[in-house]
């Protein structure tokens, strides 16, 4: 996978968690109806992140950088499937769960991936880069959704999202892959 | 081999992509419709509302299953049904003719007691029969047959003239003692079983300048109190008393409120400004302490004695007396809710009853709040009349969780207060949380299975329906 494509991989992924991320934090607060449940949904999310990130931190040193971008690329636009018919707050928490999950993966991968584009030399400028783009279609994403939800329901925003979540993992797919025992072998990919 | 994989991964995502859409757009067409008792969230097809009597008539003719609300203050489901259509009927709310000399007046349903409040004042004029707050619908009101503080005119339906009715076949029919008189003690007090209640005649009482008289007593004391000096006194008009819920007095200590008509009427114009100013932040922390905790019950009744004590000889008009506060007890909360019960007993019966109920609930956990007595005069009109005799009325506001756990615990609770008040000859108000048993209902309303055979007998196709019949009529 070269850095062009992860980086556009990524930016389609952040704009697309950027689109939904404010209607999210308000369907957390109508379907539990008070702040300590909205409390609870949230600290699930950021503490199972937590508690799983040694194990995945291993796993991505088994499986792989591009496995793991794909689980969280598919996890995620399944996911996004999901938020819009949740009713009860049971769901609501095992979502939260499983985002946790996702997030740690993706955590976890964009790093290994960055550190993996450069021998020690110029990797300031490597990560300075991937994060001026990332975050500037997140940006752009969260001020386009502002005015395009005039015009779409929320239930639609979190299927556009989903499709750019799957789009993202078939950049990911189309791209050269690297087999596991080479990148054991040569860990940095210029 | 990759692109077999890639092949299912798409169509798999493809078939979740449809399931999600469709059931989202599924949920989007419904809506989950709970009434105030917060326990029975129903998922309905539709709400609709109007101003047009046309236009109900239609939705009459048209939907299957219809259920009907005001403001929703019936806690038992007797406003929703799942899959049915609500009647939503807030807005048809005109007030359609007043008559000051004849002292009626003919308003849509969905007019609010305050509605009325604020025309009928400036004529010297005021409701006769109505709960003590005003924030409900007219048409709600008469489908549970309310009372209130007045003790002179007994329930909401010796107060009605005349009512039209639209039925489940659509037509519109007059209903009063007279004419079509088979459904006026059915509709009223009907749970909007039988039809939609479109307009009502209400005979008026004049507007009066009342001093409140406040006393407080065991309540052993309290039957020989309202017998000679309230029920014998023609000067006494309204009446309310608080019984104690605090550990301290539990059961124990009242303090009554008797409205007797003050002897310079012509005062009145003085006191008859409609109050419109609520009091909220303190009776509503008080009110959260005593949620809480014993030691907040306890203040909170030492408190509120004091400031009723303090109103003594104070005045107020019959309007004013018929527009209590009632924000201070809204309240919003993840896990729990607040619900009420009404037990009536006959007069004679007081103090031993409440001996009995108290041995009930010193055994029980229940977070009682508030108990306020009424009076209501025995009245049989309507077919489910709670008032088979003189009785007293004592409205319970109660604090629980809303999971399956908490109700079944309510439950038992409730059920064995029932049967204490059945075995003082007393009986139990409807518009609430089905908790009581089929038995119990049968025992409290001996017509009930009348009822519902009439309801089958005039909507048989069933378009009319509510979780109340649901539970207690299959």
């Amino acid at each position: 996978m070269n850095y062009r494509t992860f980086v556009t991989a990524q930016s389609l992924l952040m704009t697309a968690s950027s689109m939904v991320f404010p209607f999210y934090l308000l369907l957390i607060r109508n379907i539990g109806d008070s702040y300590s449940q909205f409390g609870l949904a949230y600290g699930l999310f950021a503490l199972t992140g937590a508690l799983v990130h040694p194990i995945i931190g291993r796993l991505s040193d088994r499986l792989g950088d591009r496995t793991f971008i794909l689980v969280h690329t598919w996890g995620m636009a399944g996911i996004m499937l999901i938020i819009p018919i949740i009713e009860t707050v049971t769901a609501l928490y095992l979502v939260q769960i499983v985002m946790g999950i996702l997030g740690a993966v993706q955590k976890t991968s964009e790093k290994t991936v960055l550190a993996r584009q450069s021998n020690g030399v110029q990797a300031g400028k490597k990560i300075g880069s991937y994060h001026l783009w990332t975050s500037v279609w997140g940006a752009i994403a969260v001020m386009l959704t502002g005015y395009l939800i005039d015009f779409l329901t929320i239930g639609s925003l979190f299927y556009i999202a989903s499709i750019l979540y799957l789009i993202s993992s078939f950049l990911i797919l189309k791209s050269a892959a690297v087999p596991f025992r080479v990148q054991r072998k040569k860990p940095v990919q210029l | 081999m990759k692109g077999k994989y890639l092949l299912i991964g798409i169509s798999l995502y493809g078939i979740a992509f449809y399931t999600s859409t469709s059931i989202h757009s599924l949920q989007q067409k419904t809506v989950v419709i709970e009434d105030v008792g917060k326990l029975l969230p129903t998922r309905m097809k539709e709400v609709k509302s109007t101003q047009s009597t046309e236009e109900l008539q239609n939705w009459v003719r048209k939907e299957k299953t219809i259920s009907i609300a005001g403001l929703q203050h019936s806690q038992g489901g007797h406003t929703v049904y799942p899959n049915g259509t609500l009647l939503d009927m807030k807005s048809y709310n005109e007030i359609l003719n007043f008559n000051p000399k004849e002292k009626t007046i003919t308003v849509q349903s969905g007019v609010t007691w305050a509605d009325i409040q604020k025309k009928i004042n400036p004529y010297g004029l005021s409701i006769q029969v109505m709960q003590s707050q005003n924030i409900f619908t007219v048409g709600g009101a008469l489908s549970v047959n309310v009372h209130g503080r007045d003790i002179r005119y007994g329930s909401l339906i010796d107060t009605v003239d005349s009512f039209r009715l639209l039925k489940p076949d659509g037509e519109i029919i007059s209903v009063s003692r007279d004419e079509n008189s088979e459904y006026f003690s059915y509709v009223i007090g009907g749970y909007g079983l039988f039809g939609v209640i479109l307009d009502v005649t209400l005979q008026l009482a004049e507007d009066e300048l009342y001093e409140q008289r406040i006393s407080t007593m065991d309540y052993k004391a309290y039957e020989e109190h309202f017998k000679s000096n309230v029920q014998n006194d023609e000067q006494v008009k309204m009446h309310l008393a608080r019984l104690s819920v605090a550990p301290k007095t539990f059961l124990k200590e009242m303090y009554v409120t008797d409205y007797v008509l003050a002897d310079d009427q012509k005062k009145l114009t003085r006191f008859s400004t409609l109050n419109e100013e609520e009091k909220v932040a303190l009776p509503k922390f008080m009110l959260g302490m005593s949620r809480y905790s014993d030691w907040g019950k306890d203040v909170f009744w030492e408190t509120q004695k004091k400031h009723f004590q303090n109103s003594n000889g104070s005045y107020q008009s019959r309007n004013n007396v018929m527009r209590s506060d009632s924000t201070f007890m809204e309240y919003e909360n993840a896990n729990r809710t607040e619900v009420l019960q009404e037990y009536f007993v006959p007069v004679d019966e007081f103090a031993s009853y409440i001996d009995d109920l108290r041995k009930v609930l010193e055994k029980e956990d229940l977070n009682l709040l508030n108990i306020t007595i009424r009076y209501v005069e025995h009245d049989e009109d309507a077919v489910l009349s709670y008032a088979k005799d003189d009785m007293f009325a004592l409205v319970l506001l109660i604090n629980q969780g809303r999971s399956q756990k908490e109700i079944r615990r309510t439950e038992k609770i409730i059920q064995k207060m029932i049967d204490v008040t059945l075995d003082h000859d007393g009986s139990y108000y409807l518009p609430y949380y089905s908790y009581p048993t089929k038995k119990q209902l049968k025992q409290a309303y001996p017509r009930i299975d009348e009822f519902f055979q009439k309801k089958r007998e005039l909507d048989p196709d069933e378009r009319f329906k509510n979780l109340f019949y649901e539970v207690y009529a299959q």
